[in-house]
């Protein structure tokens, strides 16, 4: 089954977006997933498997937050790796992006 | 779904992975719906929105036997990353299987004429010089050690072919992941990112 290019569009970007997420911020799982979700209709369930890859790879690290109501959050933060991975894909996404537009013929 | 079942059947489903990878797993799915449940969504809302638990589980099962076979090279990873690939059901690796079977075979049966003919060689090599064939001595050492190195690097081709074997089909194995998938797919640009 052939997967539509917007899928395909938002897999490979799914990493861009998360790293730029938190180069904003640290932040929980939990939020992750619902602004990603919100943002670009990826399914919630792929941000753990994505988030454990990601610190295998030593480009996030987690530590515990105590909250007043609830259980502690694992925050997620980005390592230097994780910051020059950032800034690497930033840039190969804004060449690729204006190489698109103007081969699309967009102002 | 309730939160209950969902949590119920992935913890079934991660059976034989580490202890510690169960739990880490578990834990971040609990937090999900205690989350969820915070953000005033329903337990069915939130399990739906995850996706089914028993293909996560299998997928990431799946996943585990293959990175260890991408780590360590030997037969019983070899074996793991097969039944790995085999276990997430799809229809296609069944249609593939009988001649996955009789490839194993022809490669087994090259396994054996690899290994009998390097014990035959060591056999003529040992006893020929005592034998007294045609070519006295010298010709029986040859013979001896030319079957050894024969034996020996059928073995090697054979190795050769059931590694590349296994490697087709670990990647076989990932095009069939359906909700890991974006998780796992290689960076396209991740080599930028190396200084």
């Amino acid at each position: 089954m052939p997967e539509s290019i917007d899928i395909q569009l938002k897999k490979g970007a799914l990493d861009l977006c998360v790293l730029a997420l938190l180069s904003r911020g640290d932040s929980y799982a939990y939020e992750i997933a619902s602004r990603l979700s919100e943002a670009i209709g990826m399914g919630e369930g792929t941000i753990y498997p994505l988030m454990r890859r990601m610190q295998a790879d030593g480009l996030v690290e987690t530590y515990l937050v105590e909250s007043s109501a609830g259980p502690s959050r694992k925050y997620y933060r980005l390592t230097s790796a994780g910051h020059a991975s950032f800034v690497a894909q930033k840039e190969a996404w804004r060449s690729f992006a204006g190489a698109m537009q103007s081969i699309l013929g967009e102002p | 779904m309730t939160r209950q079942d969902f949590i119920t059947r992935l913890r079934q489903g991660l059976v034989g992975l580490p202890a510690q990878a169960q739990s880490d797993i578990v834990a971040d799915y609990e937090t999900h719906f205690t989350e969820g449940a915070a953000a005033g969504r329903s337990e069915a809302d939130v399990a739906a929105a995850l996706g089914d638990p028993d293909r996560l589980a299998r997928e990431l099962r799946a996943e585990a036997g293959l990175k260890r076979w991408e780590s360590q090279r030997n037969p019983e990873a070899a074996a793991a990353a097969v039944f790995a690939v085999l276990g997430l059901g799809a229809i296609d690796i069944l249609v593939l299987l009988p001649i996955l079977i009789t490839v194993v075979s022809v490669l087994c049966a090259f396994g054996i004429v690899a290994l009998v003919g390097f014990v035959g060689g060591a056999v003529v090599l040992a006893a020929g010089p005592f034998a007294h064939g045609p070519g006295g001595i010298g010709a029986a050492l040859l013979t001896g050690l030319a079957m050894m190195a024969g034996g020996v690097s059928l073995a090697s081709v054979v190795t050769l072919i059931s590694t590349g074997l296994v490697n087709a089909l670990v990647w076989y194995g990932r095009l069939h992941y359906r909700l890991l998938k974006p998780a796992i797919d290689p960076q396209p640009t991740g080599e930028l990112a190396a200084p």
